[in-house]
């Protein structure tokens, strides 16, 4: 398992007036190579699932392993450090730095790492042209198509090598024929291995049959019909 | 003397470094009172980001620290041209009672503040932080070495009194000569040579001891070895190496050497020595929190570095000091 | 572990650069109104510090002691009749009489400076030959022959000429042939000057025969400067014995005043900067929250981060360094400190077209740091961490 929580709830501002019961009780196992699918209304604690999966914040209780690592009781800094060797993020509308370039925005994640200029063009460049978007390396990040976009920021969660790929509301914005064309990719990135988790409630997504498992998330807990 | 741009910047920095000191003393109160390793409450989160503020915070007043240090000689050295009696630095910062205690005070701030530092940097290597606790207890032990620091340079600034030509009389009958000119007198060089060159060699062969075999007591060791060598080496360039490099041998003043005559010869000598010293003293001390959860490889990984470190500042250091001395002896001192 | 570490900083500030270019409005302003300040303190220190310099260049030709009479708290002639007296304190070298005036032109409105000495009873008299431009010192034998400078060749306009006639205090006048003339390298002492001999400038100032203004004292050891000065002093109760190391004292104390001064008039610009760079960097756009959590989530850290806040302060604090400083020298040397001129000129030092070459040492460099940098560094302190501090999960969601 490479993703392992077990029991985990998630409670904002504990103790106070405005606390606020996002997760309850949850338990999942996600293997390696496998893509599931989070579904789920917004406001159903889709997305702070994906963020104590993605390592963003720990769990306030119950056990969450990820890369068979627990993250409870982990200080922010071991979370981040954690995260950028394991997780790779999409974001909802993508994210990227719109003023910066196509080829800065998807070598973002290595500049902390302390990656070299050359290296790290290298890397770029070869994802690059697995999604055929070479011809577009310099141009600000904020120019380009949408179709483009989501491929930048696909390479960007990528670019580390990652196991783990999520991914936020990632058809949100999109058209039809985009939609099919990220669930394609990401079809081939499971089929090298990667571990997929997307939080979703669009059909296009957890309709597609690349998708082993949908998991509902309804009031803070997994939903069984 | 605070009418004066020396006097009025120390005087600033200082202000800087209280105010800084102070965020970071709270931050500090903040922490051990109320760190909950842990836990995901709001508060823990601001917390663990506080740490950053007050490691950020201690970090800049080190840099702040070194500049004040240097700032302080060089005010010194400035002070000086306006004080009957007093030929450079030396004499001027004696001009007062407080002025060498306000010196070794800044000096040994730059030690506690790289002590400090070190400490930080082991404790976020621990996904336990283990050293939070210690770490801002020290804190809270920097605030009133801050505040002596301050009051000892006011209190020497103000002590300050310029010899202005009155209109009675214009002659300050004060003590023209000698007096106040050479910090320390009555050392036998070619004793001191000695020691200072057996110090070397000694700090050099348990240095590489170490090196081949980690043992704790050799550490301990080391580090009162750099200690009494930090010290030594403070009273050669006084007494022995300063007068060689301003080739005069009656110029004893341990403060000269950073003037632009002398080629900032100084800054190089005292770059060397201060850091190597901090090295040398720390791989002990990086020692004492070994048995902490999460650290034995991280202090044994610095301890290795920080011994490599010293050896390499003491041979630079070594060269610094006897490069003029062997260049007098070579040459027969012109030249 | 080091070359990773060197590495991802240089990556930081390679950020912290591009970060910066991209806010360059914002950037821009802080960094004009930081050379601002940085130019204004770094003048008023080169000014002084040029000012205290050429104090220093004048002192080396003043004997090491000079001896004046005093009555009534105000200085008056002095009797050649003391030299003997001197004569007997041991370690004196040569006392040399000097007659020291200003002479006021009301035609010209301008004011001279007046020296008459026996120039060949100077110790270096031989050496002030090399001063000259032209012609030779006057000799005591010559009557009315004197050496000029620069600007008072000017006022009395002389070219073609050599003679001009000055006022007695009855209004006769007296005629001078003008011998010799300074070179200009020397015009921060004889620019306004004019020497003649003893005898002439005692017929002038209409002073009584066996008097003088004031005697200097030349000293064969210069470690001896203040026993000597004491044992005058001694000797003749009703004199002032001013000593050369004192008078150089004096004028540093007085400089050093004077550019604290300037330092407390411009901390108020300081201050309002200081309150200036909070302002700007505590004003975090909601772009640039998103922008850091972005960041986090792709995994910075909170101290990278502040890594680049701090990268980004301290280029700032560098052009801004630069830019002030040359400016500064610029202003000083090439302009001769005109925006400061109102101030100093009524501390009477700057003669009109006076040239200051300010060196400017390390330290003085590290000094304008401090007043400057440092301030800056610690208002962006916080701000820097408020925004380095920005939670990585606000940029999942909406």
């Amino acid at each position: 398992m490479l993703i392992e929580l077990s029991g985990v709830s998630k409670i904002y501002n504990q103790g106070r007036a405005n606390e606020v019961r996002a997760l309850t009780d949850i338990d999942l196992g996600v293997e390696q190579g496998s893509m599931v699918c989070l579904k789920g209304p917004s406001g159903s604690g889709k997305s702070t699932l994906l963020a104590i999966i993605g390592c963003i914040f720990p769990p306030t209780s119950g056990k969450a392993a990820i890369a068979e690592r627990q993250l409870a009781r982990l200080p922010d800094r071991f979370l981040t450090l954690h995260r950028r060797e394991t997780i790779g993020f999409i974001f909802q509308r993508f994210n990227v730095l719109p003023e910066l370039t196509v080829l800065e925005n998807i070598t973002l994640p290595l500049l902390p790492l302390g990656v070299a200029p050359k290296e790290r063009k290298l890397r770029a460049q070869e994802l690059l042209e697995r999604f055929s978007i070479s011809h577009r390396a310099q141009f600000p990040a904020g120019q380009i198509s949408g179709g483009e976009l989501q491929r930048v920021a696909i390479a960007r969660a990528l670019i580390n090598n990652q196991p783990i790929i999520l991914a936020d509301e990632p058809t949100a914005h999109l058209d039809t024929t985009l939609s099919r064309e990220f669930m394609e990719i990401m079809q081939q990135l499971k089929a090298t291995g990667k571990t997929i988790v997307i939080a979703s409630h669009d059909p296009l997504v957890f309709e597609h049959p690349a998708i082993d498992r949908t998991v509902t998330i309804k009031d803070g807990r997994i939903h069984v019909p | 003397m605070f009418l004066n741009p020396w006097s009025l910047a120390l005087t600033l920095c200082s202000l800087v470094v209280l105010v800084l000191g102070a965020i970071a003393g709270k931050t500090a109160v903040r922490v051990l009172r109320f760190w909950e390793p842990g836990s995901d409450s709001n508060r823990q989160i601001r917390l663990e980001n506080e740490i950053w503020l007050s490691s950020t915070l201690v970090a800049y007043g080190l840099g702040f620290q070194i500049i004040t240090l240097i700032l302080f000689v060089l005010a010194a050295d400035q002070f000086c041209q306006v004080i009957v009696g007093a030929m450079c630095a030396t004499g001027a910062l004696l001009a007062d009672p407080y002025g060498m205690p306000a010196l070794l005070v800044k000096l040994f701030g730059v030690f506690f503040y790289g002590f400090w530092i070190l400490l930080h940097q082991l404790d976020i290597r621990s996904e336990h932080y283990p050293l939070v606790r210690i770490k801002y207890l020290a804190l809270l032990l920097l605030l009133p070495m801050l505040v002596l620091d301050a009051s000892l340079q006011t209190l020497y600034i103000a002590g300050i009194k310029p010899d202005i030509i009155t209109s009675c009389c214009a002659v300050v009958f004060g003590e023209s000569t000698g007096g106040g000119t050479n910090l320390m007198t009555g050392y036998s060089q070619q004793g001191l040579l000695m020691a200072f060159i057996g110090s070397i060699v000694g700090l050099m062969a348990v240095g590489w001891g170490l090196l081949r075999r980690w043992r704790s007591w050799l550490a301990g060791f080391y580090a009162v070895g750099w200690l009494w060598f930090f010290g030594l080496s403070l009273v050669v360039i006084t007494t022995v190496i300063s007068s060689y490099v301003y080739a005069m041998p009656y110029h004893k003043c341990p403060f000269c050497l950073l003037k632009p005559e002398y080629h900032y010869f100084g800054f190089a000598l005292y770059g060397a020595l201060i850091p190597a010293a901090f090295f040398g003293a720390s791989a002990a001390i990086a020692g004492l929190v070994r048995g902490k959860v999460g650290l034995a490889g991280v202090v044994d990984g610095y301890q290795r570095l920080a011994v490599k470190i010293s050896l390499i500042l003491l041979v630079i250091f070594s060269g610094l000091s006897f490069y003029h001395y062997l260049k007098y002896l070579i040459s027969g001192g012109e030249g | 572990m080091a070359q990773t570490n060197l590495e991802k900083q240089i990556n930081i500030l390679d950020y912290a650069l591009s970060s910066l270019w991209r806010r360059r409005m914002k950037s821009l302003n802080v960094l004009l109104v930081f050379a601002a300040v940085i130019f204004l303190l770094a003048s008023f220190q080169m000014v002084t510090q040029a000012l205290s310099d050429k104090a220093k260049q004048v002192l080396v030709y003043t004997p090491e002691i000079t001896v004046q009479k005093m009555s009534a708290g105000r200085q008056e002639a002095i009797p050649l009749a003391y030299r003997d007296k001197l004569a007997r304190i041991f370690g004196i070298r040569r006392v040399v009489p000097r007659i020291w005036g200003y002479y006021f032109d009301e035609v010209l409105l301008a004011n001279y400076t007046v020296m008459g000495m026996d120039v060949e009873e100077m110790p270096e008299g031989s050496r002030l030959d090399t001063t000259l431009a032209s012609g030779r010192m006057p000799t005591p034998d010559e009557q009315g022959r004197v050496v000029i400078g620069h600007s008072v060749k000017k006022a009395l306009d002389l070219e073609g000429r050599t003679t001009f006639s000055f006022f007695r205090p009855d209004l006769s006048l007296k005629a001078f042939t003008v011998s010799g003339e300074f070179s200009r390298d020397t015009d921060i002492l004889t620019n306004d000057l004019i020497v003649m001999n003893l005898a002439d400038a005692r017929d002038l100032y209409a002073i009584p025969a066996g008097m003088v203004t004031d005697l200097c004292v030349y000293v064969a050891n210069p470690k001896e400067i203040d026993t000597i000065a004491r044992k005058i002093s001694e000797a003749l109760p009703s004199v002032r014995v001013l000593t050369r190391p004192q008078i150089q004292k004096t004028y540093q104390v007085v400089f050093g005043w004077r550019s604290g001064f300037g330092s407390i008039c411009l901390l108020s610009a300081l201050a309002a900067f200081v309150i200036l760079a909070w302002d700007k960097a505590s004003g975090l756009s909601p772009e640039e929250r998103r922008e850091i959590a972005i960041l986090k989530v792709l995994g910075w850290e909170t101290s990278d981060i502040l890594a680049v806040r701090f990268w980004e302060s301290v280029i700032v604090s560098g052009l801004a360094c630069i830019l002030g400083i040359t400016a500064a020298y610029i202003h000083v040397v090439y302009f001769a400190a005109s925006l400061f001129r109102p101030v100093l000129m009524g501390w009477s030092v700057l003669r009109p077209d006076l040239h200051l070459l300010p060196r400017m040492a390390a330290g003085d460099i590290l000094l304008i740091l401090a007043f400057t940098v440092i301030p800056y560094l610690a208002a962006t302190v916080i701000p820097a961490w408020r925004s380095a501090t920005v939670p990585a999960d606000s940029a999942l969601g909406g």
